[in-house]
């Protein structure tokens, strides 16, 4: 069968690949325990259920990496023969609806180095010191929480007014060069990268 | 540290009344307002042909005066005057006072640049990627921004790097919460500048 988001055939007993789950970890541990609930109450064994519950995330997941559109996951839905009320279902009220939200759970899951998690801080005027009695500089204390792989590690430092001044000018201007719109080189560079890639 | 004056202080001033020249004068008071150290007690029991036991406690007794004076702030020739008692030689007097408000404000920025203090920002240097692709996502458009920070610590810890790099990533998300934050600190400076 030809799917859109799997270019090879699926195996007869669709395995499971937990590395594909870990993306979404959190939600597929809650899901997991709701569906176990749910068999219990049900009197199904929850085993069999979890299973099959594994290989239809699949699809949502495969989706997500490849930007498909509702039309692509629904005509896969129907290749692997899910009954035609639940593909409409899925489709044209869910996915569509929640893509937005899971593409950006997505993106969220996408590898950041020393992602900057917090950043607290402190003005103040010092007083005085051991060497000069009276002083009156102004100064700013930051702590930036960096994300080192599971752990975060806080990194402190003083800035002089100048350099603070320098610093909300230099952030000023990576955000604006964040927010401008592509001009014609970068497009370019853009969809070249794109055609070699895919 | 500024440690009081005494009258044993000005009493060993006074050897500075052996100095060949002027200049040695201005030579001993400027080298003896750093950290003290042998060399500094054998030269200048060398330049001024006295014991280096004098020599130790004239260098330490400048020590004391020099930063006493950076200490209080001491910037008119009439404050650092009124220091020195009545019975103090007139003319050395007059050329330790000359000598000391010549080379305060640069030890006053030496003192500030050398305070306690955190790692202080040296360098800010910044880069605005585009992600166009990951193992969740294969096409995107996001895009992230890497900040890079070099401080230095103006006292390290023995054995520890003055100077340190990080380098932090940023979302969008993250960098319009970092300029809020400033945006605040603006205003609140600006409030404390206006008092």
């Amino acid at each position: 069968m030809q799917l859109h988001f799997a270019k090879d055939v699926l195996p007869d007993s669709v395995g499971t690949d937990f590395q594909n789950l870990n993306k979404f970890n959190e939600q597929t541990d809650r899901f997991m325990q709701q569906l176990t609930e749910f068999a219990g109450e049900h009197g199904l064994s929850a085993g069999p259920l979890r299973n099959l519950m594994k290989s239809v995330l699949l699809v949502p997941q495969g989706a997500l990496k490849k930007n498909l559109t509702t039309e692509q996951v629904k005509e896969d839905l129907l290749t692997l023969g899910v009954l035609r009320a639940a593909v409409l279902f899925l489709c044209v009220l869910q996915w569509g609806q929640h893509y937005a939200a899971l593409s950006r759970l997505a993106v969220g899951q996408t590898l950041m180095v020393n992602q900057l998690v917090d950043m607290e801080w402190k003005f103040g005027v010092t007083v005085g010191t051991s060497e000069i009695q009276k002083v009156g500089n102004i100064f700013l204390q930051l702590k930036l929480v960096v994300r080192k792989g599971n752990s975060t590690e806080n990194v402190f430092m003083e800035l002089t007014l100048p350099q603070f001044y320098n610093f909300l000018h230099e952030m000023e201007r990576a955000k604006a060069t964040e927010s401008r719109r592509l001009d014609c080189f970068e497009t370019y560079c853009f969809h070249f990268l794109k055609s070699s890639l895919f | 540290m500024a440690a009081a004056l005494s009258s044993e202080d000005f009493t060993n001033l006074q050897l500075l009344l052996k100095a060949p020249s002027k200049d040695a004068v201005r030579d001993v008071c400027v080298q003896s307002h750093g950290a003290l150290n042998r060399r500094l007690t054998e030269n200048t029991a060398a330049t001024f042909s006295i014991p280096a036991a004098q020599a130790a406690q004239l260098v330490q007794s400048l020590h004391s005066l020099s930063h006493h004076v950076l200490f209080h702030n001491l910037t008119s020739p009439d404050q650092i005057l009124a220091v020195f008692p009545e019975s103090f030689h007139s003319n050395l007097k007059n050329l330790i006072t000359k000598i000391l408000l010549e080379n305060s404000p640069a030890w006053r920025t030496e003192a500030l640049s050398h305070q306690v203090s955190l790692p202080q920002l040296k360098e800010l240097d910044w880069r605005v990627d585009l992600v166009t692709g990951s193992d969740s996502v294969s096409r995107m458009a996001v895009p992230t921004c890497l900040v890079q920070l070099k401080m230095e610590d103006p006292c390290p810890s023995a054995g520890g790097e003055p100077v340190s790099t990080v380098t932090v990533e940023l979302s969008r998300e993250s960098l319009d919460t970092i300029l809020d934050g400033l945006g605040r600190i603006r205003d609140q400076l600006a409030v404390v500048a206006g008092k």
